[in-house]
């Protein structure tokens, strides 16, 4: 993406990016954020799960700020290890939300009772899409024709596109929610040959 | 009672908060919007932390919480409605 806003002025906010988060970067460690590289315009934060034993690098997180603020960063979940963005399929996390689901009526039930369904805050259309971010403030959200109708301009100046605050919802969604690891067993059973025969 | 300072970062902006114990934790929530510029979205629309990222129930009385005198409280501005 080409820088058009004055380099001078995105710059100094995304310092002011980097230096606040590395103010409280020993709070943020403590939660497993680790701030592996930031140059302007591009930011990789590793988010790892410490709650879990032995504790697990979950995802990266690659934000590129190039004319903040006059436009939001872009985020990529990524590969921790490579930078290289996640596609869907290999997605290690949806950042599944718990949003109240449609009212139904079932005998013993009080009426308008609501089952609650989960809501991936990443969207793609195929699994070899690279996914993105739907939430306000991500430059990607912004850019899709579905969200025409809600400008970043609305939501620039709540701070929606902060480094800290991004990095608050993806932990809030895609790490501190897992709560111990799914190991998959597949027994194979087959005959265990004795001494072959001559 | 003596008044007390929490620090609130509130979207990665630190800021101190000076506060009545006997309040509810909500009470700090439009200062510290104040306080950093963040006047855009009103409270509701925020959600408060404290460090290990467990949300705190703003209701409570801030005394109730046995808060460290170098405390850090995380307010940041919630998802929203994503899709």
């Amino acid at each position: 993406m080409t820088q058009v806003v004055d380099p001078t002025v995105s710059k100094a906010k995304f310092k002011r990016e980097i230096r606040e988060f590395q103010t409280l970067e020993a709070e943020y460690r403590k939660r497993g954020w680790f701030l592996v590289h930031a140059e302007f315009p591009k930011v990789l934060v590793v988010l790892a799960a410490p709650q879990l034993n032995p504790p697990a690098l979950v995802t990266g997180v690659a934000f590129d700020y190039t004319n903040y603020d006059a436009e939001p960063p872009a985020v990529r979940l990524v590969n921790p290890f490579t930078a290289e963005p996640y596609p869907a399929a290999k997605l290690p996390t949806q950042l599944l939300r718990a949003v109240p689901g449609e009212e139904f009526t079932l005998p013993g039930l009080p009426p308008g009772a609501r089952v609650m369904s989960q809501q991936a805050l990443v969207q793609f259309h195929s699994p070899d899409d690279v996914p993105f971010l739907c939430i306000a403030g991500v430059r990607e959200y912004h850019q899709h024709p579905g969200h025409s109708g809600d400008l970043w301009e609305l939501h620039r100046a709540t701070g929606a596109g902060r480094l800290v605050r991004l990095l608050e919802i993806i932990y809030k969604y895609g790490v501190q929610s897992i709560a111990g690891y799914n190991v998959t067993l597949v027994p194979q059973v087959n005959f265990q040959v004795g001494q072959v025969p001559e | 009672m003596a008044q007390v300072d929490i620090t609130v970062v509130v979207n990665g902006q630190p800021t101190v908060v000076r506060a009545n114990p006997e309040a509810p934790l909500e009470t700090i929530i439009p200062k510290a919007l104040e306080q950093t510029g963040n006047t855009g979205q009103p409270p509701d629309n925020w959600e408060l932390r404290d460090a290990a990222g467990t949300l705190l129930d703003v209701r409570q009385k801030i005394e109730s919480f046995h808060f460290p005198p170098n405390v850090h409280l995380f307010l940041n501005l919630k998802a929203g409605v994503g899709g």
